[in-house]
């Protein structure tokens, strides 16, 4: 298989997710979006195995690992700081006298927000990714031009 | 690490391209280990030097890094 049908056979199974997405959306079933997102991965891994003129040589290795390293550093650091301050809110108690207690107890994180954070942190390991691999990428003479 | 890829290269008329092909890595590579951007496995250096049947030293050359000292009186 070539590489630019490899890319398209990618395209189109990036289509067929949205389009499940949405239908899951739609029976309110989130198992079977996860279920097609780890057979997409899977079917993404066997194709690759398949292309024929795609070279993957150590440096291109590399840059992939530095990137999902230090991306994965900054995720759990973050992922800690957020886990620290859900603790804070559980073990929350209100200071006395209790009658004088004005302010309202913390709210727990209902399964809409919950969404939204998820969201928020999909995107950020996306966009971390995506950064840390440009950068490792510059590092490692990707772009470099030669006179040749 | 200082390296003499470009110089054994003109000396077997060969192109980055045709190294790289006959080494098994990406043009970018070979251009990343001339320009000093990345620092081959000593795996692939063996293949350099031995594609060009020379030792590795006489195509990679380690230099040692400055060791800084502080002087305490």
């Amino acid at each position: 298989m070539k590489k630019n049908t490899y890319y398209l056979l990618i395209g189109c199974i990036a289509l067929i997710l949205l389009a499940i997405f949405w239908y899951s959306v739609e029976i309110h079933n989130p198992l079977v979006i996860m279920s097609a997102f780890v057979i997409s991965i899977v079917v993404i891994h066997f194709l690759r195995g398949k292309v024929t003129d795609l070279i993957e040589d150590e440096r291109s290795r590399k840059i992939t690992e530095q990137a999902t390293v230090r991306t994965f550093q900054v995720f759990c650091v973050t992922l800690c700081a957020i886990s620290i301050g859900a603790v804070m809110q559980l073990l929350y108690v209100p200071t006395l006298p209790r009658e004088l207690h004005t302010t309202k107890p913390p709210e727990v994180l209902g399964p809409r927000l919950m969404g939204y954070f998820q969201l928020a942190l999909l995107c950020l390991m996306i966009f971390l990714y995506v950064g840390f691999r440009i950068y490792y990428a510059r590092k490692y003479g990707e772009w470099e031009t030669d006179e040749e | 690490m200082k390296n003499k890829i470009k110089v054994f290269r003109a000396m077997h008329d060969l192109t980055q391209e045709d190294l790289a092909a006959a080494i098994g890595v990406t043009r970018q590579t070979i251009l990343a280990i001339e320009k000093g951007k990345y620092v081959p496995s000593l795996d692939l250096a063996f293949k350099i030097s031995r594609y060009f049947q020379v030792n590795i030293e006489e195509v990679f050359q380690y230099e040692e890094h400055e060791v800084r000292t502080i002087d305490i009186d």
